[in-house]
């Protein structure tokens, strides 16, 4: 037996038994579905023309303040955005001036690498110079010493070999040699 | 100044010591003995020293003066060099007496030849060379003979700013600056 049927029997038993319950244990009776239609109606049509426009304009105050929400999100995203790019800009400014000053920095370590290597040449330069100069110096001087003691000594040794060699026979010539040429010279 | 103060000087003591030598009629040989007395404090830088040493009391550098000269010169040289020398002119001396040989042979109308030899000359040398220099300068000259042995050998006459040199030394300096 269907489950439908057994509740059927069910409540024609329970109806039978009780006055004050319809006949019908699912549909009301008739008066109260009439009387029931006509308040539905009664208050549908209330809801329809009071509630609904209410309900219309909240809906839309609503939809419009989500809008604004959705608006001012945006126009935020747009802001964070603009700020995001912005600081994206001045990121890349800083890389660019960060790789500025290391060019700059590189470029002045270059040129004080060069200057000073070219002053540290020059230097050495004048250093070579200057001890070739004092070495050609004291060449000379030393060449000249040893001529000169070299003169001396030649000097020195001339002198005793005339000195010896000069007898009276000999001075008395020179003298006489003397008197002759200063005679002669007149 | 000071410079024509000495000289002055030096020609007032020369032209006293020779009017000194003049009057007790010495003059040749004072002024030979002067001459050589000169070239002597010259050639000695001990004598010279002592001679103008500040420190030693007159009296005793005329001693030293009466000492080396007094058995050697004539009393006239020895006073004339001690009168100089104690009036505190000892550095002036060789000058005084150059001027004093100057003046002497000036009033002869004569130009003093020094002439410095590394040998002593003759008498006859002598005669021949103040010829030969009288010829050679234009002027009667008076010898004055220095031996010089540094000389070495030959003759160097000076007769006023003329220079005649033929020694020794001259030659071999000569041949020492060319080496």
């Amino acid at each position: 037996m269907p489950m439908s049927a057994t509740l059927g029997a069910i409540g024609l038993l329970a109806a039978e038994e009780d006055p004050t319950r319809t006949h019908s244990w699912i549909f009301p009776e008739g008066s109260e579905i009439l009387w029931g239609t006509l308040s539905f109606l009664v208050v549908a049509f209330l809801l329809w023309k009071f509630a609904l426009p209410q309900g219309k304009q909240m809906m839309k105050a609503r939809t419009a303040r989500i809008q604004a929400q959705l608006d001012e999100a945006a126009a935020a995203k747009a802001g964070a955005e603009e700020a995001a790019t912005s600081i994206r800009a001045a990121k890349g400014d800083i890389d660019a001036e960060r790789q500025r000053m290391l060019a700059d920095a590189d470029a002045q370590a270059a040129r004080l690498l060069s200057d000073g290597r070219a002053r540290l040449e020059q230097e050495v330069a004048e250093l070579m110079a200057k001890a070739e100069s004092e070495i050609d110096s004291v060449q000379g001087r030393l060449q000249s010493e040893v001529q000169a003691e070299v003169a001396e000594l030649a000097a020195r040794a001339t002198e005793q070999v005339v000195g010896q060699s000069l007898d009276d026979e000999l001075q008395q010539q020179l003298v006489e040699d003397f008197i002759a040429r200063v005679g002669a010279a007149s | 100044m000071s410079t024509d103060l000495g000289t002055n000087r030096i020609d007032g003591y020369a032209k006293a010591l020779l009017e000194v030598a003049n009057a007790e009629g010495t003059l040749d040989e004072v002024e030979d003995e002067l001459f050589r007395f000169a070239r002597s404090v010259e050639a000695s830088d001990s004598l010279r020293n002592v001679l103008t040493d500040e420190q030693i009391p007159a009296g005793k550098r005329q001693a030293i003066v009466e000492d080396l000269l007094g058995a050697k010169a004539t009393p006239t040289t020895t006073q004339l060099v001690s009168l100089v020398v104690g009036s505190g002119r000892g550095r002036d001396l060789p000058a005084i007496i150059d001027r004093l040989v100057e003046r002497a042979a000036a009033t002869k109308q004569r130009a003093v030849a020094e002439v410095r030899s590394a040998v002593p000359l003759t008498d006859d040398q002598q005669e021949r060379l103040a010829a030969a220099l009288a010829n050679a300068t234009g002027k009667q000259v008076e010898l004055k003979v220095v031996v010089d042995p540094s000389v070495l050998g030959g003759l160097v006459a000076t007769v006023g700013d003329t220079v005649i040199d033929g020694t020794v030394r001259s030659r071999l300096d000569q041949v020492k600056s060319l080496l």
